[in-house]
């Protein structure tokens, strides 16, 4: 059966230098995101200082040079929001990657089947409560309502759209629109009669991980890494999907199960993260493609390397909108992404990159 | 091998459309031993590819049963099946940005593999499937440059890289001209002999049915009304009945009989 | 083989993450080694004037109970309201943190800003290592900034004032946390001293329908919402107040309809153009609907300049009202101060 030695330098799949050095790259990406917006911030902590805190924290080495407030700045503020930032971009971006290939369209992100609509009103809801427990807004509440809102708006409208003889991808996407419309609609209702909330409203619409903290970490992180890791193993499915259903399912794939796995798995990271920092937009969308620009369709290198190049994209555009005075990171994002989808719409009408 | 790779036994089978059923094949019986190499003939709508659907267990039964290795299908999972069974479909289209040698890796999907990556296993499977598809050539082509010989040529290796025992082929030669046509099925006669894979090709054309399978079977309205070599097989009436064309048979210097239809010419 | 280094290095990647947020929640939800304002003695609400002033629990507007152990020497401020209460109490020294909106008293301008732009930066805040922060209520101070200053172990007082009662209560709150309650007391009577003066000289007066134009844009006019803070003062101004609803939401149907004698244009404190009354007046009837108002025709349209300190509650809230009373009792009130 060996005939390897028959076809010289057969190599599939990109080579494992080029592997190497995408994943590599990523994950020194990644370091280099979050070592900059632990050490950068607009109170002035050394570098040394601040890299000499989380070393101290984690290890308990080294003489105490700093003041506490340094300390707490690093530990309490800095360091959750850049490990927040980059589960929340990596799961984002796994989660467009995934629906750009199970839906088999370009423009799918992250929540084009409704987990934002869903997790927004849940939110909104939660903000806009009266709670009666010392006049705070329940925090906790926002979180959990976001996150329960999310995942449910994607049970129904795969519910919705599954039919007898499964679940049509067009039929999703329809459902998933006409589901995110109404729920937006009622976003949009509830902050018209927003009152003094409307602030905290616009503020989580925009997506901002500025409440972040070790407990969300706690509890948004393990739920994204599971569902990513997951999904990561499902590579060879993806790439079959790419194919077609038919042709997917005479490779061996169970396609209608398939569909709601990923469906399901992609909704659980998406509505986890947007629990968190709210609706974070462009990172789902354009990360996959960016990466796909560099990396190539096949899953099994694409979906790591999205994965790895949306944590570090979002933790260095939060560091960014922290240090342009507290803006929502979603405003740099939608800034920064917008111009890049243009441009990556340019170079599919003018023919560059290969039609699908 | 006593037992056929594929039994049918009064197989009936269909389509569900909102709220009505469309039977397609009603009561087909066809046992089809290891290694054969199978011709299947019919008009369009005579229930071809709901055949190669039931057989490949992506169309389900409403009677009958069917049988792959002696198992009823639908007792084994997709990829149980796909482990042995390999279906070109009619029309596919590959995605961009893929290498040819990527997109035959995915036959490689239905086997157990590692969890990043693609084993000595997978390696060897794709470099055969590749010399026994005659695509060596193109394995490092990106698959949106093929023309289209070459892309059938692609989706055999496709196919074969799958290590199936049963191979399915849906009028793979309909958008082939004679050379690549005679190509492709002369690789499959190639393929049975070097794999004993046993091979069942769903044609159009009468003259090659003819000049290739050792057997044919013909459908006509989801009934087998023919099955059998094509000497005993392509006969005026078959192809009256199945095909409502009047046709003229010929013997060729070597001996076989094609049939070829007459045209009205009004002359 | 070759190929099995990218799997490697994958799971390195997710093994770092993993590590990474493993160890962080390790140490748990942690409050810094800072003066941790709910550990310590048990909290004896000590009166103002023993000697013992410290610790001293204490209650804010919004119910939550705060003990501070010791005499405040780092304050910090996230709205004027508060900078100003503090000012006025002597302690303006003790300031390290103020808003880049804060502008009185003068030596304000001195003091770093934590907040921005109305965006709250908890680096900065925390960095100024502050042993109060006081904050605004009503979303002011957004309530996430709150739960995270809260979070951090820092004591917290939030001052929401509604009413001219309010804000004494308020002003008495913060003396006895700096200590400085018999200033407070003092100041507290002079603003009583001079509400009431106010009061008495417009006694009798008739009551002008007034409307206080907080905003207008697009046919919409913000004013006092019913039953506000505003509303109060307006009141006490000798004027019956035109309000809007609960936001201060006022359709230009309702105003027509209710036809105020008096219009206040507290815009005009912002907007240079409605300074000068005849070019107020004309804007102002160029609106649609707004030329038949008695007000307008009346050319009882007064550009009102005195906005901040009519609107911020706290120790000059007493010359928003007196100007306020000018504005609508000149004759009453006019150069008395």
């Amino acid at each position: 059966m060996s005939a390897t030695t028959a076809v010289p330098s057969l190599a599939f799949g990109p080579s494992a230098g080029r592997s190497a050095l995408v994943i590599g790259g990523g994950a020194l990406f990644v370091l280099l995101a979050a070592t900059a917006a632990v050490t950068l911030g607009t109170s002035g902590i050394g570098v040394g200082d601040a890299v000499a805190i989380v070393v101290h924290r984690l290890t308990g080495i080294g003489p105490v040079t700093w003041p506490a407030s340094a300390e707490t700045i690093v530990w309490e503020l800095r360091l959750p929001r850049v490990v927040t930032g980059m589960v929340v971009g990596a799961g984002l971006a796994c989660a467009g990657t995934v629906f750009q290939a199970l839906l088999r369209n370009p423009m799918a992100d992250p929540y084009i089947i409704g987990p934002a609509a869903g997790a927004s009103l849940g939110a909104v809801v939660a903000l806009l409560l009266p709670v009666a427990t010392a006049g705070w807004l329940g925090i906790g509440l926002v979180q959990t309502l976001a996150f329960v809102g999310g995942l449910l708006t994607v049970l129904v409208v795969l519910a919705i759209a599954r039919g007898r003889g499964g679940t049509p991808v067009v039929t999703l996407l329809l459902a998933g629109y006409a589901i995110s419309s109404l729920l937006s609609a009622g976003v949009a209702l509830l902050i018209f009669s927003s009152g003094e909330r409307l602030a905290a409203v616009i503020s989580w619409l925009l997506g901002s991980l500025a409440g972040a903290s070790w407990p969300r970490v706690a509890v948004a992180a393990p739920l994204i890494v599971v569902s990513f890791t997951l999904l990561l193993l499902r590579w060879r499915r993806l790439n079959a999907l790419l194919l077609g259903e038919g042709p997917a399912a005479h490779l061996g794939i169970e396609v209608e199960r398939e569909k709601r796995v990923l469906t399901v798995l992609a909704a659980l990271a998406t509505s986890a993260a947007v629990a968190v920092s709210g609706t974070i937009g462009f990172v789902g969308l354009v990360v996959p493609h960016l990466v796909r620009l560099v990396v190539g369709p096949d899953h099994r290198l694409l979906l790591p390397a999205s994965l790895l190049y949306g944590a570090g994209l979002l933790v260095v555009a939060d560091l960014g909108a922290r240090l342009a005075g507290g803006v929502p990171v979603g405003v740099v994002t939608a800034l920064l992404g917008a111009p890049f989808f243009l441009w990556l719409l340019r170079r599919r009408v003018t023919g560059v990159e290969d039609r699908p | 091998m006593t037992e056929p790779i594929v039994r049918l036994a009064a197989v009936e089978a269909g389509y569900r459309t909102a709220g009505h059923e469309r039977r397609v094949l009603r009561g087909v019986d066809l046992e089809v031993g290891h290694g054969e190499m199978l011709a299947v003939l019919g008009a369009n709508g005579s229930g071809k590819t709901t055949l190669l659907g039931v057989m490949a267990g992506t169309i389900p039964t409403i009677g009958g049963s069917v049988e792959l290795d002696g198992l009823p299908i639908a007792r084994r999972s997709r990829a149980e099946i796909a482990r042995s069974v390999a279906v070109l479909p009619q029309s596919l289209e590959l995605p961009a940005g893929f290498r040819v040698a990527e997109v035959v890796a995915m036959g490689r999907t239905p086997h157990d593999g590692r969890w990043f990556g693609w084993g000595p296993e997978d390696q060897d499977a794709v470099a055969d499937a590749l010399r026994d598809a005659d695509a060596e050539s193109l394995a490092d082509r990106p698959v949106r440059e093929l023309s289209g010989g070459e892309r059938q040529r692609v989706l055999v290796a496709l196919a074969l890289a799958q290590e199936p025992s049963l191979l399915l082929m849906d009028e793979p030669t309909t958008h082939l001209d004679v050379a690549h046509a005679t190509g492709l099925l002369a690789t499959l006669s190639r393929l049975q002999r070097a794999r004993g894979v046993t091979v069942i090709v769903v044609l159009h054309d009468l003259v090659l049915a003819g000049s290739w399978a050792p057997r044919v079977v013909v459908l006509d309205a989801g009934r087998i009304v023919a099955d059998g070599p094509p000497d005993a097989v392509l006969v005026p009436e078959i192809a009256r009945r199945a095909y409502g064309v009047a046709v003229d048979t010929a013997v060729t210097e070597g001996g076989r009989r094609v049939l070829v239809p007459h045209v009205p010419t009004g002359r | 083989m070759a190929l099995r280094r990218p799997a490697f290095l994958t799971s390195v990647a997710l093994l770092f993450l993993f590590g990474l947020s493993a160890c962080a929640t390790a140490p748990g939800a942690g409050s810094p080694p800072a003066s941790a304002a709910d550990s310590g003695p048990p909290p004896s609400v000590a009166p103002s004037a023993a000697a013992a002033a410290y610790p001293v629990t204490l209650t804010d507007d919004t119910g939550r109970d705060v003990v501070i152990s010791a005499e405040p020497q780092r304050i910090v401020s996230l709205a004027p309201s508060n900078t100003e209460i503090v000012c006025a109490l002597g302690a303006c020294d003790r300031l390290v943190g103020v808003t880049d909106f804060d502008d009185y008293p003068a030596e304000v301008a001195d003091v770093d800003d934590v907040v921005i732009a109305a965006s709250v930066d908890v680096e900065l805040v925390v960095a100024a290592e502050p042993d109060l922060v006081l904050a605004a209520g009503n979303e002011l101070t957004p309530s996430t900034v709150i739960e995270q200053l809260d979070g951090l172990g820092l004591p917290l007082l939030v001052l929401y004032p509604e009413s001219l009662e309010e804000v004494y209560a308020d002003i008495e709150l913060l003396g006895r946390a700096l200590d400085r309650a018999s200033e407070a007391d003092a100041l507290v009577a002079g603003m009583e001293e001079r509400v009431a003066e106010v009061v008495a000289a417009v006694d009798g007066a008739e009551r002008p329908l007034t409307l206080y134009e907080v905003f207008h844009a697009e046919g919409t006019t913000y004013t006092a919402g019913d039953g506000s803070f505003l509303a109060s003062l307006l009141e006490l101004a000798g004027a019956e107040p035109l309000t809007g609803d609960a936001q201060g939401v006022l359709d230009t149907e309702t105003l027509v309809a209710a036809d105020p004698r008096l219009i206040l244009l507290g815009t005009a404190s912002y907007d240079q153009s409605l300074a000068d009354p005849d070019t107020a007046l004309a804007t102002v009837s160029a609106r649609a609907g707004w030329a038949e108002l008695a007000a307008v025709r009346d050319g009882a349209v007064v550009p009102y300049l005195d906005d901040i300190v009519t609107t911020r509650p706290g120790p000059r809230i007493v010359d928003g009202l007196e100007a306020l009373a000018r504005a609508i009792h000149p004759d009453r009130f006019g150069s008395d101060q």
